[in-house]
């Protein structure tokens, strides 16, 4: 696997990583719901 | 009135006292030991150790959360435990005063002792540095900031971060710390005068104790080997893994690789994360003997309900080895969480060498599986006390988690590699893929979102720990 300079950009990107960030909490809530489910 | 006494306020032991607090403390009598009066909030000190967070911010005094709770606090350490008689010991700090503290139910999670003594001039006593308490954190700090004073003369540096022992684990904290350097060296112009070499026992970078982590990638399966190769390619790390610190003298390292050859690597500064063992509790029986066989191993890890002494291909295809309950099967009023609890054996395939050096990273058991395993217990205990029966069961083969590995800590333009695995323990009996694991939710990524993650999550856990409000909704 290689970062390429188009990843960078993404990585850095404000608007993508503020969306990122809300993708982020809802998997670390549906993983937390798995474990909570157990 | 039962009587419930928690060793250790890390995150197990914490999380569990203020479950206990919170359903029993008006009318039961619960107690925390601990050789600190603060939390620490451990992840953090990756920030402290490069001067980019003050120690404050990553403590708080227990005595204002527990009386809220209505828990008493010993400010000490536990010495003995007399599991025939229920039982206690400990000395006060300050004071040396020694208590006896009766129980009905114990829950032993203390953490690791660090045993620095396994690799000759390893720790603060040795050669190396460590992020492994508060005070070591900040001695690696100031010893840092004289390398950046020597990169800014213009002098060469030559920085090894990784694990110091062939046995150790939290290669998660080693990672962080390294790339938390790399960043604030960027940012200062002196990255290209510092070499940084990760150093580690891992059978492959991203290993990280668990057998990697495999998450879908536009549209393929990426491994963390690759996914945290091609972090440390990019930031020109030198990695050196499948190697086991033996001894450090001033100047290097000397390890042993899985093929047995024997070779060393200089330093300037060294981080390197300790061997983890059990707390060394006397355990004295009902006439005096010494009656640890049943309740720890010979590590000092405490033994609890999972399924010990299997060989690794048999316990990698059962996943149901791992505890449930993280109850002492001889005396069942006798929890462990945390580190303090003995896993059955590694999650990732050891590695013996030719000269019979076992180099195996640790299961690891801290932060998030910590602070779940600290809530099963203390909800079966108060299930045990209103029910009499327990009803929560969670093994690490049925637990997710989560790990923010900080890349530099600017909410500008920091970064984190966010690495999401479910289960921690892989199943393929419940997954039937390659890894064992849930592809939906298991997951990494990398970039700016991740150090907002985990600034956000540095912040609503302490909120939470300090049973603030709302901290029951958040998650562990």
């Amino acid at each position: 696997m290689n970062i390429t300079k188009s990843d960078w950009k993404m990585m850095n990107n404000k608007f993508v990583q503020f969306f990122r960030f809300i993708v982020l909490n809802l998997k670390i809530l549906k993983a937390v719901d798995r474990s909570k489910r157990s | 009135m039962a009587k419930v006494v928690i060793i250790g306020a890390g995150f197990a032991g914490h999380t569990a006292a203020l479950y206990l607090g919170d359903a029993l403390g008006k009318d039961h009598d619960i107690t925390v030991v601990n050789r600190q009066d603060y939390f620490s909030y451990i992840p953090s000190w990756v920030w402290v150790g490069i001067g980019h967070m003050a120690p404050e911010k990553t403590i708080f005094q227990l005595e204002p959360v527990y009386s809220k709770l209505n828990i008493n606090l010993v400010h000490g350490k536990a010495t003995e435990i007399h599991a025939d008689d229920e039982f206690v010991i400990a000395e006060k700090d300050g004071s040396k005063e020694i208590v006896k503290l009766e129980y009905d139910y114990l829950v032993i999670a203390t953490g690791p002792k660090l045993n620095f003594d396994g690799t000759k001039g390893l720790g603060p006593s040795g050669y190396t540095h460590s992020i492994c308490t508060l005070d070591h954190a900040i001695a690696s700090r100031d010893r840092y900031f004289e390398v950046v004073e020597r990169l800014k003369k213009g002098e060469k540096q030559k920085i090894v971060i990784g694990t110091g022992h062939p046995g150790a684990t939290c290669q998660g904290a080693a990672f962080e710390y390294i790339t938390n350097i790399h960043k604030d060296l960027e940012k200062q112009g002196l990255r290209d005068k510092a070499d940084l070499v990760y150093l580690s026992n891992e059978r492959a970078v991203g290993d990280f104790g668990v057998r990697g982590v495999h998450a879908k990638y536009k549209n393929e399966i990426l491994s963390s080997e690759d996914f945290m190769g091609a972090i440390f390619k990019n930031n020109n790390f030198t990695v050196e893994i499948q190697k086991g610190a033996k001894e450090v003298n001033e100047k290097s390292i000397y390890w042993e690789n899985f093929e047995g050859e024997h070779g060393e690597t200089s330093y300037d500064f060294t981080m390197l994360v300790p061997q983890f063992l059990g707390q060394p509790f006397k355990y004295v029986g009902k006439d005096g003997e010494d009656n640890s066989e049943k309740i720890a191993n010979k590590a000092g890890f405490i033994l609890v309900d999972g399924i010990y002494g299997l060989p690794y291909p048999s316990l990698a295809s059962n996943p149901d080895a791992w505890p449930g309950v993280y109850q002492n099967t001889n005396y069942k009023n006798i929890f462990a969480g945390g580190i303090a609890f003995a896993p059955p054996g590694p999650i990732s395939e050891p590695h013996t060498t030719p000269n019979g050096t076992s180099i195996s990273a640790a299961p690891p058991r801290t932060g998030m599986v910590s602070g779940v395993i600290g809530r099963v217990i203390a909800k079966n205990i108060i299930d045990l006390i209103k029910k009499g029966r327990m009803t929560h069961h969670e093994r690490m083969s049925h637990m997710a988690a989560a790990c923010i590995a900080s890349m530099g800590d600017s909410l500008w333009d920091g970064s984190a590699a966010t690495i999401m695995m479910y289960p921690v323990v892989p199943d393929q009996r419940r997954f039937p893929n390659e890894h064992g694991r849930d592809l939906f939710v298991t997951h990494m990524e990398m970039g700016l979102a991740g150090a907002w993650m985990k600034r956000m999550i540095h912040t609503t856990f302490i909120h939470k720990l300090q049973a603030r409000i709302g901290w029951k909704i958040i998650p562990e």
